[in-house]
């Protein structure tokens, strides 16, 4: 019975872990060339729109997760240039990014919807259970039977991992985002290994958004990232931008979340208001303890000009 | 930031027109792109356009609406410059609202017998010093640990939402109300009126005093300057024995403290009561006047004032044209970016 009770609490888990995982991969991957990305709440919230417009549309959930990647990769490709062509202030941009997809993505829901009584619904993810692995007890059922989003986001953390780590190409990525001088002096394309990741990053960020209307409800509101994009960027802080500590973290914030979400539905005594407050501030509280050991970037937040003298 | 308003002062009301420029072009290049947007929509572009910049101008309660909605805008917005101007950033804006005008009500509530001339100056206070108590964690991370401010400053806002909604349902709510929202405060905690129909409360004045006092504080004083100074160069300032930590704690309080008083004046002078969602989406447009004005306190009265018409004009137009609010957001969203912009062009 109780074994029964974890595996259930566990897979839940997993299936809240996406979101964090694709946005804070993403951040941290814009991260690593020097990209402090902080549109994630507005990208996320695009993501959901499209995602949600384009599976209603067309029947497709497929459809609507490939949209809302393209329109990610829109606003990751507006973010570099404003930021790495143009050379104005991240942080500005960012927010500045992150107002027009606020105000796009309520825009295009209504235009499309228009105003209706029964809210539009679509299906959600179905899981796909791999064969044999499925099988294996306790682990089975966690891990192996779920949507293709959680294998997605397993697997590309386990990927970024290699690539960062393990290839030439992705060290000469991480390069960028300690010293872009001497990267660049080395031949590393420094404004193309930014432009790429700030690519990837948006629509690992619109892709995290596009799964939270595909997962749970089935519909779309205007609250529905509810904070998500800004704990991801504070998830990235906390996994010190590696991305195994990331994937990690991801498990302690999707567990923050359900054991939230569980304790409203059990009633523990208190109000659920404030059982809806601890994950932010459980993320506060872990941001007080980690401080210390926290490593970013050195060149994080910072735009590089070739012609210029400054260094570091 | 604060170079460009020493320029102004030397150079005069000419060079104040040649900084005026790029804003009037981005202006116009907001309103194009959207026009565009609105005109393949098959909307009256030209109406939607009179409708967004002369609503708040036809009629005196378009006037009064704009004044109204100008008072929480131009406080929002200082919040946000007042650590901008350090060098930090505050983005927990509508969260210290939340708990300001929580704090608000807590005073009008429990003195609800007082009289006004001891309740008002009460209930304003109960907002200020919550607005400042709500974002004393994040200040107080920041001085201590150098934790970054933005996301702690952000998080308390969610803690905010939770917070309102439980004071609104659970302490002191209102049974016959459908939405979450607590009995009114005692009448002596209301702000006087200004004009009697339609109603204008005295807020505006507050805010505009404010705004005065702040354009004074870091542009005409010592300890203004300290600050400028921190946000120019920490390195510098503090070489020079400017104890950088303490700017940045102080001015982070101010942001909050200012931002509770905006709370404050809400629930004083507009609701008499507290309201869930009674921050609407004044933190997003507080923080895009502050980024549209750069910065500069002598800007950041006359950018709300623009918002705020063009809020006004939003609000009308979504009643009477159905063309969705979220457009004239988007319009200003693109005002910033084309103003941001201009710093590329000049800079060439």
């Amino acid at each position: 019975m109780q074994n029964s009770q974890f595996v259930q609490f566990a897979s839940l888990v997993m299936l809240a872990i996406v979101p964090y995982i694709l946005a804070s991969q993403g951040t941290m991957l814009a991260g690593q060339t020097g990209l402090f990305i902080v549109s994630q709440e507005g990208v996320m919230l695009v993501g959901a729109s499209v995602g949600f417009l384009g599976a209603y549309l067309s029947g497709s959930l497929l459809i609507g997760l490939l949209l809302a990647a393209l329109a990610g990769a829109i606003a990751g490709l507006a973010l570099a240039y404003f930021t790495t062509t143009l050379k104005l202030d991240q942080f500005v941009i960012g927010l500045a990014i992150f107002f027009l997809g606020l105000g796009l993505s309520n825009l295009l829901f209504k235009l499309v919807v228009g105003v209706t009584l029964q809210p539009p619904i679509i299906p959600t993810l179905k899981a796909v259970p791999i064969p044999l692995l499925s099988q294996i007890p306790i682990l089975g059922p966690i891990l192996f039977r779920q949507n293709l989003m959680v294998y997605f986001s397993i697997l590309l953390s386990l990927f970024l991992i290699y690539f960062l780590y393990y290839t030439s190409w992705g060290l000469s990525l991480r390069a960028v985002g300690e010293n872009p001088k001497a990267a660049d002096s080395v031949g590393v394309p420094v404004r193309r290994s930014r432009y790429i990741t700030a690519i990837v990053a948006g629509m690992l960020m619109a892709l995290a958004g596009a799964y939270l209307p595909m997962v749970y409800t089935g519909s779309y509101t205007d609250g529905i990232v509810n904070g998500r994009g800004w704990l991801a960027i504070a998830l990235t802080f906390l996994g010190g931008w590696s991305p195994h500590l990331i994937f990690v973290g991801s498990l302690f914030f999707a567990g923050i979340e359900i054991l939230a979400l569980r304790a409203q539905v059990l009633g523990v005594g208190l109000p659920y208001q404030f059982l809806r407050m601890i994950p932010y501030l459980a993320t506060i509280f872990v941001m007080l303890l980690t401080y210390k050991r926290l490593r970013t970037p050195a060149f994080l937040g910072l735009n590089y000009d070739r012609e210029s003298r400054t260094s570091l | 930031m604060s170079e460009q308003s020493v320029v102004w002062r030397r150079q005069g009301l000419g060079s104040v027109f040649q900084a005026l420029v790029p804003y009037i072009v981005a202006v116009i290049a907001s309103f194009a792109a959207a026009g565009i947007v609105l005109a393949v929509m098959g909307y009256n572009v030209p109406r939607a356009y009179a409708t967004i910049l002369f609503t708040s101008f036809r009629t005196p309660n378009g006037i009064i609406q704009t004044l109204i909605k100008f008072v929480p805008l131009v406080l929002q917005a200082l919040a946000f410059t007042i650590p901008l101007a350090a060098g930090k950033f505050n983005i927990g804006g509508e969260g210290q609202l939340i708990a300001g005008a929580i704090g608000a009500t807590t005073v009008g509530i429990m003195l609800a017998g007082w009289p006004a001339p001891l309740l008002l100056p009460l209930v304003l206070l109960g907002g200020i010093v919550m607005g400042a108590l709500w974002i004393l964690l994040p200040a107080w991370l920041l001085y201590r640990f150098s934790i970054n401010e933005i996301l702690t400053t952000v998080l308390m806002n969610f803690v905010a939402f939770e917070l309102i909604d439980y004071v609104a349902t659970n302490i002191w709510p209102d049974p016959v109300a459908g939405h979450p929202t607590t009995i009114p405060i005692g009448a002596g905690g209301f702000l006087p009126r200004l004009i009697q129909q339609p109603p204008l409360h005295a807020g505006l004045l507050i805010a505009i005093f404010i705004a005065i006092l702040v354009y004074f504080y870091t542009d005409h004083t010592s300890a203004g300057y300290e600050l400028v100074a921190t946000g120019a160069n920490a390195r510098a300032s503090r070489v020079y024995g400017i104890n950088v930590r303490s700017i940045f704690f102080l001015s982070l309080l101010l942001g909050g403290a200012i931002a509770g008083l905006s709370g404050a004046i809400e629930v004083a002078g507009v609701h008499h009561r507290l309201i869930a969602g009674i921050q609407s989406n004044f933190l997003l447009l507080g923080l895009i006047i502050g980024l549209i004005a750069k910065g500069n306190h002598l800007a950041v009265p006359f950018v709300a004032f623009f918002i705020a018409v063009l809020e006004v004009g939003a609000s009308a137009m979504q009643r009477t044209l159905m063309i969705p609010g979220e457009m004239v957001f988007i319009v200003e969203a693109f005002i910033l970016l084309f103003v941001l912009l201009s710093d590329v062009v000049r800079r060439r």
